[in-house]
């Protein structure tokens, strides 16, 4: 399994390039939130699993991660959440 | 970033799976990112070529100034169609996006296999509606833009959304984009940028879509309507004047079935879906 440093670093520089006009926090972390902390918007969200989609060379399963954060609730999208989805799916 | 140019405009698009081709077109001021956090997107992809794509004006989609009625949203649809090479497709449309779908099937009927609505209001039927600009979300809407001090009228006026929203200064924007929290503060932001365009009026035009010409739709529809949708009556005409509609309510829903009650809706989606392509039960 890929190491979650790596993955977050990997992911940090996808959300960075994909979104180059963007005003990011200088550093983030697994605790970043993808809408509060980095301001993105749900089709921004579109956007970037695709944008991860071609890094990672595969196609993942966003809509079932997504869904399952609405489910329970959750309100936001924390980078460790992400990290623990694409080590999951890598 | 996968884009298409179609009819004049550029429309952002996601593609997956193998099989059957559906579209999906969302509605008035939302974007396809409803259809990924619904999971829908990804459960249909399981057994059909999903398509996904912004309306001109939303999402990452190119923003003309003009072109929004049903009719050039269609003749987008059907541009699109034919630029990804898809066979006869399933439209599954959302509110408006249901109008779109709908419309496509009567302008572009080679490229349209069956029409999923799920709660469209049709400005074609208005005469029939009688509930018509009285929605729930409209009253959230009107509430919330209250508290930053702008009044809105009582009945949905997309035009009048996208002007008040462009008037509002920064200031208070930022108060709105809070009040909508984290996951509708996309919402709040695109709405400016339509009141440059001729989205607004263009949506309530009939453009075409009159209640003959939907009666006419030969194709199967099926009309999903939520079960406290304002548009109750609309759906019982559909099932009513045209010749191949079937018509289920949504239980629980008030107007966005694929969030309010995903199970339900991605189950009657797939219903509907295997009757449509295999009509013979085989």
């Amino acid at each position: 399994m890929t190491p979650p440093d790596r993955v977050l670093a990997d992911l940090a520089a996808v959300v960075r390039r994909t979104f180059p006009d963007r005003d990011f926090p200088d550093a983030v972390g697994p605790e970043t939130r993808v809408l509060a902390d980095l301001g993105l918007a749900s089709i921004d969200i579109v956007v970037l699993a695709e944008q991860l989609g071609t890094f990672y060379g595969k196609r993942l399963p966003f809509g079932t991660f997504l869904k399952g954060l609405r489910d329970r609730g959750a309100d936001d999208i924390a980078l460790g959440e992400l990290v623990t989805f694409l080590q999951a799916n890598l | 970033m996968p884009e298409v140019a179609a009819n004049g405009t550029r429309l952002y698009y996601q593609q997956a799976g193998d099989g059957p081709d559906v579209v999906l077109v969302h509605a008035v001021t939302s974007n396809q990112a409803i259809w990924l956090f619904s999971g829908l997107f990804d459960a249909l992809a399981a057994d059909h070529r999903v398509t996904s794509y912004d309306l001109r004006g939303h999402g990452q989609s190119a923003r003309p100034p003009a072109g929004y009625t049903s009719a050039d949203m269609a003749d987008d649809l059907a541009a699109l169609h034919a630029a990804l090479g898809l066979r006869p497709a399933v439209i599954l449309g959302h509110s408006f996006g249901g109008v779109t779908g709908l419309h496509a099937a009567a302008r572009h009927p080679d490229a349209v296999r069956g029409v999923i609505l799920s709660d469209s209001f049709f400005p074609g039927l208005r005469h029939v509606e009688p509930n018509f600009g009285k929605m729930q979300l409209w009253t959230e809407v009107r509430e919330k833009f209250a508290l930053v001090g702008v009044t809105l009228g009582d009945t949905v006026d997309f035009a009048e959304l996208f002007r008040q929203s462009a008037a509002l200064s920064p200031e208070k924007l930022s108060n709105l984009e809070a009040i909508y929290g984290t996951f509708g503060r996309g919402w709040v932001r695109q709405l400016p940028q339509l009141a440059g365009t001729t989205c607004g009026d263009d949506v309530m035009a009939v453009a075409g879509l009159t209640a003959d010409a939907i009666a006419a739709v030969r194709q199967p529809v099926v009309a999903l309507y939520d079960e406290f949708s304002p548009f109750l009556a609309t759906c019982r005409w559909l099932a009513a004047n045209l010749p191949a509609c079937t018509a289920e309510i949504i239980p629980g829903a008030k107007h966005l079935a694929m969030l309010e009650n995903a199970a339900g809706f991605a189950d009657a989606v797939r219903r509907h879906l295997a009757r449509i392509e295999h009509p013979t039960g085989g």
